[in-house]
């Protein structure tokens, strides 16, 4: 089972930065220009790996494995999805999941108050803003399974029935997605404008094979946000997964085409419309409507 | 140093006794040891244990190690002299067995609390702040006593079990009286919100040492009183207290955290988070209240052996937390995240120590307050099947809180660690004399390895909590003592911490390789071509400011913005920026002080000093006492 698990997280890995190649070719066509190959992407990726990596001075070694940490957290999330397998029964769990994620911003974070940089600073600040006001959202809009008694597991989503609650869900979790992903209107991957990066902004001061390890790390953590959001769709088979992945890629890409970058302080705002969407779902659930 | 030497001694003494206690009430459950009639039976002192006691013990035992290691470098000799009498005691508290026992042993914690509080008493602001904490404590105190009278005056004898016997029958008035006469008192000890005020003021000027004691062990004492009257004397509470439990420990929780996130003295943000953390435990136990009362005793076994191992966990890391703010305040002179910076260096043995501490207190993986709290999110989600619609409700919310809750102190922590210990010194000057010394291994260091192998330890192998603590619950609840294995939560912990670290451990590993294999070039930071000054670094204000903004509807953020121009009006000659926000409890509690004060210079009017004046009072007294008895 952990042989399996192994060869899931190997191809959601392999696939990641061919997915980030793609939806920035799908952003560009729609914008009408040519865009980059699709295999940017691991272009980049194994030419970061070749250069060396440079730091600023006198740092402490938690910026040194910082960003090995943020990957084999992208990675463990990728090996709990319930793909493969039913799960690992221990490690496909939901509320720990949330703490995992936790455990990656904590470090690249710390890394980017460490850099001196006010800019990766900033960039930290915001970037645990915007996770202490998503947390709560991801957690509840997950719950549904739990809210009808099927406990905590990831893979206990497989087998929900779909209705308005579901849709509700999936809502809140598209959102949650376009947060946790760096995406417009929450945040841009696009901008090199110092003031209004945040997930970029953290890893502002990495370089070479490290900065490979933070962008590999967020191209995984991508992929399977957006394999989660097919979890909670219909389906259940490999292939309407495949579908749901190219269908919540392709609307984050028109996301980004049609609305520009909202505000910091509005951003709140928009999380709380997730939340009550989330938390309506799962009430509800609770309740008892079978809608 | 004798003095010394006996306190360390009497401490370590103690917590052997508490680790045996622990040990035999773990085991052999509810057992007198002592008991001492008096000529009135309601003085009755009567001394034992209770399984519900025996992790509290089991912490103070650790605490009390830790403590004791610290005393033998850090704090005064007196101070060392007056934590083991503390600890003392605690220890008394938690055996107390009835009503008179219990009282004596609360009175006295508070006192001798109160005297480590007021250590530092040659300053104004510790002299009010050990005021604030004896009024509180005392009229705290008043709340217990009424309410373990009250439920007394029901009983067969003033001992805790012939109490605990006669409680199911009692009318749920009177019960539901006592339990708000208690939450009130032992709520307001445990600094649970909106009695909480006193706490910020009160751990902060206390030393060290006796700082982790007061946010580590008493908090948990107090919890403890309420858990005995919520599980024992007043059993079984009635399902609108325990909602309010929830709904009090869930606002205590996030109100908590929010005030730490914005207070930049790191003391006084550690004791908001013993706020946060305490609502955390609170919420376990009204969980667990709430299932009792449904009949779902595995959910509440799940939920009390949550709301313990928290209990048990807050005490390790924020002992171990506040034993590195007070190495932090001891070689750089201050506490004001302001105005440190790039502590790794200078503390390589407190930073990476403090670390752990960071990491548990914010419940990431495999640290100990990752264990209990998730259990704690468990019981929390297991609640959604309860029968009660509004019960629901209220559990969703208290989930949704949780997690906000665990978000903002992360962010908090990261404010923290990265402000005071990672980047440069803020500090123009080099202006502390043993700034520069480099840290020794000394007693104080060897107390916070101790915390954060416990920490380490009881995060990786949960089981080594939890075994124990399912016997504990089991039978306090009276469930099944098979039962551990039939919980799916409890059932999956043991490997849960180490299946999530495996691959970050890898990567941490692997980042440590590559650099000893391909070497890493340092330059200095790139900060647009300007020198790289320590005052661009990133401010612990600045850092809090969205979340300040976002939550400006309760923390009501003052800004004070003054600007000093020189010859030009363009170019400033200094700019101060100042802000603070106002804990909007404290400001209340300080009104109704102020208020209280009046309302005592007016009454000197009765104190005229005439001793006629003073017969006629007791005459008076004497007939209202003689009408009253007569009916």
């Amino acid at each position: 089972m952990i042989a399996l698990s192994l060869l899931q997280l190997l191809v959601i890995a392999a696939f990641a930065p061919l997915v980030q190649g793609a939806m920035k070719v799908m952003r560009a066509r729609l914008q009408g220009r040519p865009g980059p190959s699709a295999v940017q992407p691991y272009r980049d990726l194994a030419k970061l790996w070749r250069k060396e990596s440079i730091l600023p001075d006198g740092v402490s070694p938690i910026a040194i494995v910082a960003p090995g940490i943020a990957l084999g957290v992208a990675l463990t999330l990728a090996a709990a999805l319930p793909l493969a397998v039913p799960g690992i029964p221990s490690l496909g769990e939901i509320v720990s999941l949330i703490f995992l994620l936790a455990l990656s911003r904590f470090a690249l974070g710390l890394a980017a108050l460490d850099s001196r940089s006010a800019f990766a600073g900033m960039a930290a600040s915001r970037e645990q803003t915007i996770a202490a006001l998503v947390e709560p959202t991801l957690l509840v809009a997950l719950l549904g399974a739990a809210a009808l008694g099927r406990g905590t597991q990831l893979s206990a989503l497989l087998h929900l029935p779909f209705g308005l609650a579901g849709l509700l869900a999936i809502g809140a979790f598209f959102l949650v997605l376009l947060a946790e992903t760096a995406r417009v209107p929450i945040d841009n991957q696009e901008t090199h404008y110092e003031l209004t990066m945040i997930h970029e902004g953290l890893s502002l001061e990495f370089s070479g094979w490290q900065l490979a390890l933070v962008q590999a790390a967020s191209y995984v953590r991508q992929l399977s946000f957006l394999l989660l959001a097919g979890l909670l769709l219909p389906g259940g088979t490999a292939w309407t997964l495949a579908a749901w992945v190219i269908v919540f890629a392709a609307l984050v890409t028109v996301v980004e085409t049609l609305f520009a970058k909202v505000r910091l302080f509005e951003v709140p705002q928009l999380l709380a419309s997730a939340f009550v969407l989330a938390a309506a779902s799962i009430a509800l659930r609770l309740l008892g409507a079978t809608l | 140093m004798t003095l010394r030497l006996f306190g360390v001694g009497a401490t370590w003494g103690v917590s052997l006794l508490g680790a045996w206690l622990a040990f035999v009430a773990a085991t052999h459950g509810p057992a007198t040891l002592v008991s001492i009639p008096a000529a009135i039976p309601a003085l009755a002192l009567d001394v034992g244990v209770t399984p519900l006691a025996a992790p509290f013990l089991g912490l103070l035992a650790m605490l009390g190690v830790a403590v004791g290691a610290w005393c033998l470098r850090g704090d005064r000799p007196v101070d060392a002299a007056l934590i083991s009498g503390f600890v003392a005691a605690m220890l008394f508290v938690l055996v107390a067995r009835s009503v008179a026992a219990f009282v004596l042993a609360w009175e006295l914690m508070a006192l001798v609390s109160a005297f480590l509080v007021a250590a530092d008493h040659g300053r104004r602001s510790v002299r009010r702040a050990t005021f604030v904490y004896l009024v509180v404590g005392q009229g705290g105190a008043l709340f217990i006593l009424v309410a373990l009278l009250l439920l007394a005056s029901q009983a067969a004898g003033p001992a805790f079990s012939d109490i605990a016997r006669s409680a199911a029958a009692l009318p749920v008035g009177i019960r539901m009286a006592a339990l708000v006469l208690a939450l009130i008192g032992f709520g307001s000890k445990a600094g649970l919100l909106p009695l909480h005020f006193w706490l910020p003021r009160a751990h902060p000027v206390a030393p060290p040492g006796a700082s982790a004691l007061l946010s580590g062990a008493m908090l948990k004492v107090a919890l403890y009183g309420l858990c005995i009257v919520a599980f024992e004397l007043a059993a079984p509470a009635p399902t609108a207290w325990s909602i309010a439990l929830v709904v009090i420990g869930t606002v205590s929780a996030i109100g908590g955290v929010l005030y730490a996130l914005v207070d930049h003295d790191l003391k006084r943000l550690l004791a908001y988070h013993s706020v946060e953390n305490v609502g955390i435990i609170t919420i376990g136990i009204g969980v667990a209240l709430l299932a009792r009362s449904s009949g779902a005793i595995t959910l509440a076994t799940l939920a009390l052996i949550a709301a313990l191992f928290h209990a048990v966990n807050h005490g390790l890391f924020k002992a171990l937390l506040f034993m590195g703010a007070g190495i932090v305040a001891k070689t750089q002179g201050t506490v004001d995240l302001e105005k440190l910076g790039g502590l790794w260096g200078r503390l390589p043995w407190t930073a990476p120590l403090f670390l752990v501490g960071c990491a548990a207190i914010v419940a990431l993986p495999p640290f100990n307050g990752f264990a209990s709290e998730w259990l704690t999110f468990q019981s929390l989600i297991g609640g959604f099947r309860l029968a009660d619609p509004a019960t629901r409700i209220v559990l969703l919310g208290a989930t949704a809180g949780l997690a906000l809750t665990g978000g903002l102190a992360a962010a908090c922590f990261v404010k923290v660690f990265g402000v005071a210990f990672l980047g440069r010194s803020r500090r123009p000057k080099q202006s502390h004399a043993s700034e520069h010394e480099q840290e020794r291994f000394d007693g104080t260091t060897l107390a916070q390895v101790l915390l954060a192998s416990a920490c380490a330890l009881l995060g990786l192998i949960p089981a080594l909590a939890v075994v124990p603590l399912v016997r504990i619950s089991a039978a306090t609840l009276g469930a099944p003592l098979s039962l551990g294995t039939a919980v799916a939560p409890l059932a999956a912990l043991p490997i849960l911490p180490i299946a999530l670290v495996v691959l970050p451990a890898a990567g941490m590993l692997a980042c440590l390789a590559l650099v000893a294999h391909r070497g890493l070039r340092r330059v200095p930071t790139w900060t647009c071509g300007s020198p790289v000054t320590p005052s661009a670094q990133y401010t612990a204000t600045a850092f809090s400011k969205p979340l300040r903004l976002i939550f400006a509807f309760v923390l009501r953020p003052e800004h004070r913005r003054l600007v000093e121009t020189g010859p030009s009006s363009w170019f400033p000659a200094r700019i101060v920026y100042q802000i603070e926000s106002r804990d909007l409890i404290d400001e209340a509690a300080r009104r109704v002080g102020a208020l209280a004060l009046h309302a005592a210079r007016r009454s000197r009017a009765l104190q005229s000093g005439s001793l006629r004046l003073y017969l006629a009072y007791a005459v008076a007294a004497v007939g209202i006492v003689v009408v009253l008895a007569r009916r």
